[in-house]
């Protein structure tokens, strides 16, 4: 169980509900609870919860302790989103509407990221 | 269109039809465009090599592109990779300047002769300076012009346009790029899908934080009876504004339509 509470309990994702909120008004997640689900799912498939996943996407330079994108390691997520898409079923659009949920939550973390990479 | 009104709706599209192409016409007379762009000396270092992004194997296509602009390559029907020709003005060795003074855009009432083009101009000043540090910075400046003057004709084609970086070395190897030329920017060509306002006049800085008259701190002084003639003539168009409700509903409606996050 890479989840150890509810979902939306995650600090991450609450900032994702904000960026969300912040961009398109109302509340996305909670009119949309697909997304949620979707984020759910790509967690357990990769055994991380949400914060994990978004502390992995970045490192700490060592002399100055900076906080920077690590390219290695996006790359590496998008081979499991790439994944996570392939294991979604049949239905090549639910499969997008998944990644892209889950890429959401990536960009609204700060993570430079998008479908043109998948 | 006028031309202000072209410089008025003029924006980065990022959002294209990936389905509808681009006439081959309208790719020319962007090129055109460029072609008769202001240059100095009449080196003319720009060089375009125009793709159809269709035609790029999705291998190069992964390379090629950057994080920020990945997409808006992707939805581009056509890429128009621009670069540098920096031997330029070594091979030419003056020999367009002197074509200058036999049509008498350059007078003798203002020095020029082609003995002072080939005596002075080229060995004294040009070829020096294609050694100096700066060279490859002033080049680029001219290029900008060029693919300025491009870009504004494909707004008046209809077209919508963004530049964006990429990758030099996958596209060096399957355009064979001579080695003297340097990477500029792609331009990313095709029908918009947002609408003609896109949003609005994107945000500037204030005009007098940039434009000085006399020294620097002091603001050229802008007249706002010209900035009521720019609005009459549209090129200033209703700016982008925050919030608006509208452009994120245009931009919400989109993604979905493509099938990208939000």
């Amino acid at each position: 169980m890479a989840l150890s509470g509810p979902i939306a309990e995650y600090e991450s994702v609450a900032g994702w509900g904000r960026g969300l909120s912040d961009q398109w008004g109302g509340d996305p997640l909670a009119e949309e609870p697909d997304k949620l689900e979707s984020l759910a799912s790509f967690c357990e498939f990769i055994g991380k919860d949400p914060d994990a996943l978004l502390a992995f996407c970045f490192l700490r330079k060592k002399d100055t302790g900076e906080r920077f994108g690590s390219v290695k390691r996006r790359d590496q997520v998008l081979q499991q989103l790439r994944d996570f898409r392939d294991q979604c079923g049949p239905d090549a659009r639910e499969a997008r509407r998944r990644v892209n949920d889950v890429l959401s939550f990536l960009i609204h973390g700060g993570v430079l990221i998008h479908p043109g990479m998948i | 269109m006028e031309l202000k009104e072209v410089l008025g709706i003029r924006r980065s599209i990022r959002f294209f039809d990936p389905e509808r192409p681009v006439e081959r016409e309208k790719v020319q007379k962007i090129l055109e465009a460029m072609r008769i762009a202001s240059c100095a000396v009449n080196a003319h270092w720009l060089r375009a090599v125009v793709v159809n992004r269709a035609e790029i194997p999705p291998e190069v296509m992964a390379e090629v592109t950057v994080p920020v602009a990945a997409l808006v390559q992707e939805l581009a029907q056509v890429h128009i990779y621009c670069y540098c020709d920096l031997g330029i003005v070594n091979r030419i060795k003056g020999e367009r300047l002197r074509e200058l003074v036999d049509v008498g855009a350059l007078a003798p009432s203002h020095g020029w002769s082609h003995k002072f083009v080939d005596e002075i101009v080229y060995p004294q000043v040009l070829k020096p300076l294609t050694e100096a540090p700066h060279y490859p910075i002033a080049a680029a400046f001219d290029c900008g012009g060029a693919g300025t003057q491009g870009l504004l004709v494909a707004y008046d084609e209809g077209l919508g346009a963004c530049w964006t970086a990429f990758e030099d070395a996958p596209m060096r190897k399957m355009l064979e790029i001579p080695d003297d030329w340097i990477p500029l920017y792609v331009m990313n060509l095709g029908y918009p899908l947002e609408s003609k306002e896109a949003g609005g006049q994107r945000p500037r800085p204030d005009f007098e934080t940039l434009y000085f008259e006399g020294r620097v701190g002091q603001p050229f002084r802008r007249d706002p009876a010209v900035v009521k003639d720019l609005e009459r003539d549209k090129m200033f168009t209703p700016p982008a504004t925050s919030p608006n409700p509208e452009r994120m509903k245009e931009i919400r409606e989109l993604a979905r339509k493509l099938g990208l996050p939000e």
